[in-house]
């Protein structure tokens, strides 16, 4: 094995001759050339899912809902609220662009790694709160529209259509976080396996 | 970007680009393949260039980033059964010294190399290059011992492979 092993590394030192060599301008043209590295697809994605819960939360206009409901009383609670929405967003977004300018090429491949994780990671937990407020909000919008609305008060005297309203409900809720799982472990999933693959293969030397 | 920096990296990458290609046909299976990545590692190195000082030399410098392209930045990824060419494999050999046996040693080599994993392969890489183990495992951020414990089993693995 030794022996083979030498005669690879002499071969392996003489190769200069076989690779096409590339000349300067080809080089010169290469690098105003666009990047596809995970890292600039993980960055787009997660500008589109800032924007994508931005815009949601922009457009679901609570204040309407309430005045038709009568229960105006709630839209100062509800300020506050969307205030303390905007100024978590705006952390998240400050972390993103922390994390991103962290990444670098120079590091350690383990270092780098765990920086590119780092970044999902943040990505991840951003969702995870947007789903969170949106499971919250429904229940709260359910708890009041049970307490104001006259409609659905006379639904809640009906034992059958109560239940039936909450299994819709429910089923609603559970469709909108499938949906939104499928979609994540597909597009992370595909971006990101051979990134784990390596990862845990280097923590496993490390062991 | 600045000009004379511009100039300055693409003349020095000219003048190593073999660090490039030996990276990229340990990492890719076809020449389309090739030329991708090698069009990434360019890129990284560009984006990286800013940040060397001229400390290290050129070459330590770009091995580092060109590994870390290829393990961990580099997507597109043909998943197809892991061999080499055997036209290109010849390659290896040159015209004079020509020895059938050893030819036929180093083919099953570089195939056996093909079948290691991309970690493995950056150790692989490291040692034909002739880097110490300090320097193995500052750039892939593993301990000094495990990269040597790890080398040896690279090593009894490449062994298997080739001895089934």
């Amino acid at each position: 094995m030794m022996n083979e092993l030498d005669l690879l590394k002499k071969d392996w030192n003489k190769q200069t001759k076989p690779f096409p060599q590339l000349q300067e301008s080809d080089i010169a043209a290469m690098i105003h050339k666009r990047s596809s590295s995970i890292v600039k697809w993980i960055l787009i994605i997660s500008i589109l899912e800032v924007t994508l819960w931005t815009a949601i939360s922009l457009f679901f206009n609570t204040d309407e809902v309430m005045v038709k409901n009568h229960t105006e009383y709630m839209i100062p609670y509800f300020k506050i609220i969307t205030y303390v929405n905007y100024a978590v967003v705006a952390a998240f977004i400050y972390a993103f662009y922390v994390n991103y300018k962290n990444i670098s090429t120079l590091r350690s491949t383990k270092k780098l790694m765990q920086d590119i994780l780092k970044t999902r990671r943040t990505v991840k937990y951003y969702v995870w709160y947007n789903l969170i407020m949106i499971g919250l909000s429904a229940i709260a919008g359910f708890v009041l529209a049970f307490v104001a609305n006259p409609q659905m008060q006379k639904i809640s005297h009906n034992p059958k259509a109560m239940v039936i309203t909450i299994i819709i409900l429910v089923i609603f809720l559970l469709a909108f976080f499938g949906i939104a799982a499928l979609f994540y472990y597909l597009i992370y999933g595909t971006l990101m396996k051979r990134l784990f693959r390596n990862y845990n293969e280097l923590k496993k030397i490390d062991l | 970007m600045n000009e004379s920096l511009e100039t300055s990296f693409v003349k020095q990458l000219t003048d190593h680009q073999n660090i490039v290609h030996k990276i990229c046909r340990l990492y890719t299976n076809n020449e389309e393949a090739h030329n991708d990545l090698f069009q990434e590692i360019t890129i990284q190195l560009w984006k990286a260039f800013p940040k060397f000082r001229g400390e290290a030399k050129f070459s330590t410098w770009a091995y580092r980033v060109a590994l870390n392209t290829a393990i961990t930045l580099y997507r597109k990824n043909t998943r197809t059964v892991a061999t080499v060419d055997f036209e290109k494999a010849s390659y290896f050999i040159k015209q004079e010294d020509y020895n059938p046996e050893e030819e036929e040693q180093l083919k099953l080599m570089y195939q056996a190399i093909h079948q290691l994993n991309d970690i493995e392969k950056a150790l692989i890489f490291m040692y034909l290059e002739d880097k110490d183990y300090s320097e193995i495992s500052e750039t892939l951020g593993i301990s000094e011992v495990n990269a040597r414990v790890k080398m040896n089993r690279i090593k009894g693995k490449l062994k298997k492979i080739l001895n089934p």
